[in-house]
Formats: structure tokens, sequence, C-alpha cells
């Protein structure tokens, strides 16, 4: 079994609209995989029918190696989900919602301490849930994921709604999972910024497609910095260097090297300074990941 | 898988005032009887020579409507439980099979009807004895009156948690239950076929086995349709 969940060319029709098209999603032991895309690309359909809340329109779902239509309640055993807005239980406790679901997964009592304990919610486990605040009941369905030591955690948008401390802490527990218990993660946020600091591997989604798929380097490898050139009228110095034949990108008062190896910068700066042009300022600036992620989106989008 | 379904079930319902609701209906079916026997109790006495039989068939006058009310809100509940913060995406993502959640659902709304039941048997024996009727109890058509309103409407739970499960609005599947009673108070004019109108036991062969055979076997019907329906579903 190389693959936890592997889907191949999963789609979801809504009618005439398609919410999810030909997935080819690969997720490996151990890695946390952030499922990256804006509201609404499909992220949440996709996570439905990983969980079987929703059955596929076409295409098919393995986890463990092992056909979801055929094999659900073996798959779910081993899985522990949290699927949008925490869903819970307002009239019953903290401990009483838990019970709840212990009662049907068959693990020790003992086990809703130690998840509360996780998740840091044991001096309110005697609490109603309908006072929590948005943290504490996503917390607590954080918890319930947790409750049967899944080796599968699939967990989307966790930190929709937290404040900063609460995101940090969330973060903090989900990156801790794989080395602490062996779980594999799947991550789903409509925030770079959020997956880039917990993801190892990345797939981005974008208007139902798979726009991307890989290691979260790699990703950042396409945020491949470039360098800036400010000098002494930049379009003219763009003239010049017309036949270094480098991809560049002028602009009022720089010349911006989209691919810039060290020759191709010396070759550029000499060029310059030869032609007599006054070089203020040479600098590297990283592309953000946002940039990266809006220019894949759009080329989803263009499809 | 079933048992422990149930067990999770009981303690959702904890706090919610089910069995209150459970208590309720026959306590009500009875206390009408406590005001029709409190104000004339004289004159309902001369109208039948066997006091006991003329007052179970009293009490039996509103037995069927207690039982459709309260259905038709312990189904729906049964599925604003869930809907409420859409637990239905949690609870259906655990190892347990979608056909058993939704049984679990039937048997929970089956039990606490049968409890109803009891109660109603008991009250009225008590109310029954508080009045002094004789001492010639006819204990079978109590059990008769307390218990086949209740197996006849079986297939109305199996209707309504149907309704209420698919239907995400429950004002609509209370709206449906309430027009039901409505029904179930004319069901002397409607035809045998009507569902509403099973639990009345009314029937041209006048025979309320009839209406009791047809109610679990429609209960069944309808469990396994409903079952079916919803395993078929995807939940949003």
């Amino acid at each position: 079994m190389e693959y936890i969940i592997e889907t191949k060319r999963l789609s979801k029709s809504f009618g005439k609209e398609r919410a999810v098209n030909s997935i080819n999603m690969r997720i490996r032991q151990g890695e946390i995989y952030g499922f990256l895309g804006p509201n609404g690309a499909g992220k949440t359909t996709t996570i439905r029918m990983l969980l079987g809340l929703m059955k596929a329109s076409s295409g098919s779902i393995q986890i463990f190696g092992k056909d979801i239509t055929k094999n659900k309640l073996e798959i779910l055993r081993d899985i522990g989900s949290l699927v949008e807005n925490p869903s819970y239980y307002p009239h019953l406790t903290a401990y009483e919602n838990l019970e709840v679901i212990r009662k049907v997964i068959n693990v020790p009592k003992e086990r809703i301490d130690e998840v509360l304990d996780i998740v840091r919610l044991t001096d309110v486990k005697r609490k109603k849930v309908k006072g929590f605040s948005l943290g504490m009941k996503q917390r607590l369905g954080i918890a319930a994921a947790l409750l049967h030591q899944p080796k599968l955690l699939i967990l989307d948008e966790p930190t929709n709604g937290l404040d900063p401390a609460g995101i940090i802490e969330i973060r903090e527990l989900i990156k801790s999972l794989p080395s602490r218990y062996g779980m594999t993660v799947l991550i789903s946020s409509h925030l770079l910024s959020e997956i880039d600091q917990m993801a190892t591997s990345v797939g981005v989604v974008s208007k139902g497609e798979l726009v991307f798929q890989d290691s979260i380097g790699q990703m950042r490898q396409i945020a491949k910095a470039k360098i800036i050139i400010q000098c002494s009228d930049a379009m003219q110095a763009s003239q010049l260097l017309k036949g270094i034949e480098i991809p560049l990108e002028v602009e009022e008062d720089s010349i911006h090297l989209l691919e810039p190896t060290n020759e191709c910068v010396a070759n550029v700066v000499s060029t310059l300074v030869h032609k007599g042009h006054q070089v203020y300022r040479v600098q590297e600036v990283k592309r953000s990941l946002e940039e990266i992620f809006l220019q894949m989106t759009e080329k989803g989008q263009r499809r | 898988m079933i048992t422990q379904l149930l067990s999770a079930e009981w303690l959702k319902i904890k706090r919610k005032g089910l069995w209150f609701l459970a208590l309720l209906g026959p306590v009500g079916v009875v206390a009408l009887q406590m005001v029709n026997y409190g104000v004339r109790k004289d004159y309902l006495l001369s109208q039948s020579d066997d006091d006991w039989s003329y007052y179970l068939s009293n009490v039996a006058g509103f037995t069927p409507l207690a039982l459709v009310l309260g259905l038709v809100i312990l189904t729906s509940f049964m599925a604003s439980i869930e809907n409420e913060t859409n637990a239905w995406k949690q609870w259906i993502a655990l190892p347990i099979s979608k056909m058993s959640v939704y049984v679990s659902k039937f048997v929970i709304v089956a039990i606490l009807l049968f409890v109803s039941s009891c109660i109603l048997a008991i009250l009225t024996l008590l109310y029954g004895k508080t009045l002094g009727l004789g001492e010639n109890i006819p204990w079978l058509q109590l059990l008769s009156n307390s218990f086949y309103p209740y197996l006849a409407c079986l297939a109305l739970v199996g209707l309504h948690l149907w309704f209420a499960v698919i239907i995400p609005n429950q004002g609509v599947t209370i709206s449906i239950g309430i027009m039901g009673v409505i029904i179930c108070m004319m069901s002397y004019y409607l035809p045998d076929w009507v569902i509403w109108k099973w639990p009345t036991l009314i029937n041209d062969w006048n025979n309320p086995l009839i209406n009791v055979v047809i109610g679990v076997g429609t209960a069944i019907i309808l469990l396994v349709i409903g079952m079916w329906d919803f395993n078929r579903r995807d939940v949003a």
C-alpha cells in the first residue's frame, strides 16, 4: 500500500454543476496533506466523498488500499474527522458528547479523559457545550475525531473562526500528530499561510480540479526568487538586454529577472555597467505563496 | 451494533424532556376523563349498564389523537437533534451503518410510545377504580384499548420518521403531523385505507385487530423504505 488515500478521476456533480472534476489525490503515510483552495472550490465535497457521506458520481476512492464503496465501515473505523463547522449536542456536556460517540466505537472510557486532555478541555468537561466558545467547540470536535485513535485524520477547515491564539494552538496540535501517534493528516484550508505552516505536502484545488499536487518544498520551489535590478533608465536598459535572451519584465525604474541564475545576473549587471548605466540596487525578492496560489487557481479557472 | 446505537441515542435525548412528553400524553388523556367524569359523572353512569366498558371507550376516544400528536413530535425531535448543529455528518462518518442509525431512531420512538401506552393502561385503571365502576374490570378491553392504538400507529411512526429525516425544515413535518391529527379526528367519515385512521381502530369489519395487523405490517414496510432512502441520500 503506497498511499493512505488514493483517488482516481474522482468526480461529483450536483445536477449540471460539476463540483469535483476528475481529482487524482494521493496521500502517503505520515504526511500532513494540505488541501488548499478558495471557498467553493470543491474541498468539502471531496472530503465528504472520502468519508462516505456522499457518493461519488464517478471515479474511485481507495483508503488504506481498500475501496470505499465496498469497505466503508472498515475504513471509517480508522478515520477521525471534523467536517466544516463542529457538530455537537448543545444540551449535553463535553464529556457526554464524547460519551455518545464512545458508545458506538468501542473504546474504553479513559480514552475520553485522554482526548479531553489533549485538546485541553478537561476543566470544562462537565459543562454544557451550549455555552462553549467557537474555539472550544472546535477543539471538542477534534477531540471527537481523535477518540478512537484513528490512523487517518481528516480535518476540514479546522481553524475556521478561531482567534489567532486558537489557530496557533490547533496548528501545533495538528503538527504533533504524525510524530506522536503515527497519524496521517488531511487538512483543508482556504488560507495558504495556514497550510504553509503545517503541511508536508500540498494539493491545490480550484473549480473542482486539482491544479497542483506535490511536496510543500516543491511548492516553495515554484516560488523561485526573482532579481530586481534598479538602474537609470530601465526602459533603455531593457532594450540592451534583449541580446542576452533571458526572461524579464520591465517596470518604471527597475528590471525584473524572472529565472535568475548566477551567470545570468552577472551577465546582466556587467552588460549594464559596460554600457554606462548606473546600477543602484540588485535585490532578490521571493514571490509569496499567495502569488503562486493565485497564479495556479487562475490557470485552473481559465481551463 | 444496534444496542450500542440505542444506548447512544438514549444519552442524546437526555435533558430534552422526552420522557416528560411520554408521561404527559397518557396523563392528558386520562385527565380529560377526570374532567368529563368530574363534571357529569351521574349522567355518564346512566348512559350504560356496563360502566367500565363505557368509561374505557370514553378514554379510547382521545388515545389516538394523543398518540398521533406524540409520534409527530417525537419523530421530528429525533431528526432535529441531529439537524441542530448538523451532527448527521459527524454521526454518519463513524463506523456505523446508516441503516442501523435509522432503525435506532425508530426504535427509540417506538419504545417511548410503548412506555406511554403502559402508563396509559395504569392510569386508566387507577382512575377507573377511584370512580367506583364496579369490581368486574374488563382487563382485555383495558389492555386492547391501551396497546392496539399503539401498534396500529407504528405505521405512522415509520412515515413520520421518514418525513422528519428527509425534510430539513421541521416546521413542514410538524404541519403535516397536525394535519394528520385533524384527519385522525374526522376518521369516522374516512375510508379505511387512510393511514391516520388506523390508530382509532375503526374499520368496516368492526374488528380492531385488522388495524393492528395492517399497522404493524405497514410499519415494517415504511421502515424498510425509509431506511433504504436514508442510506441512498448524501449527507449534506
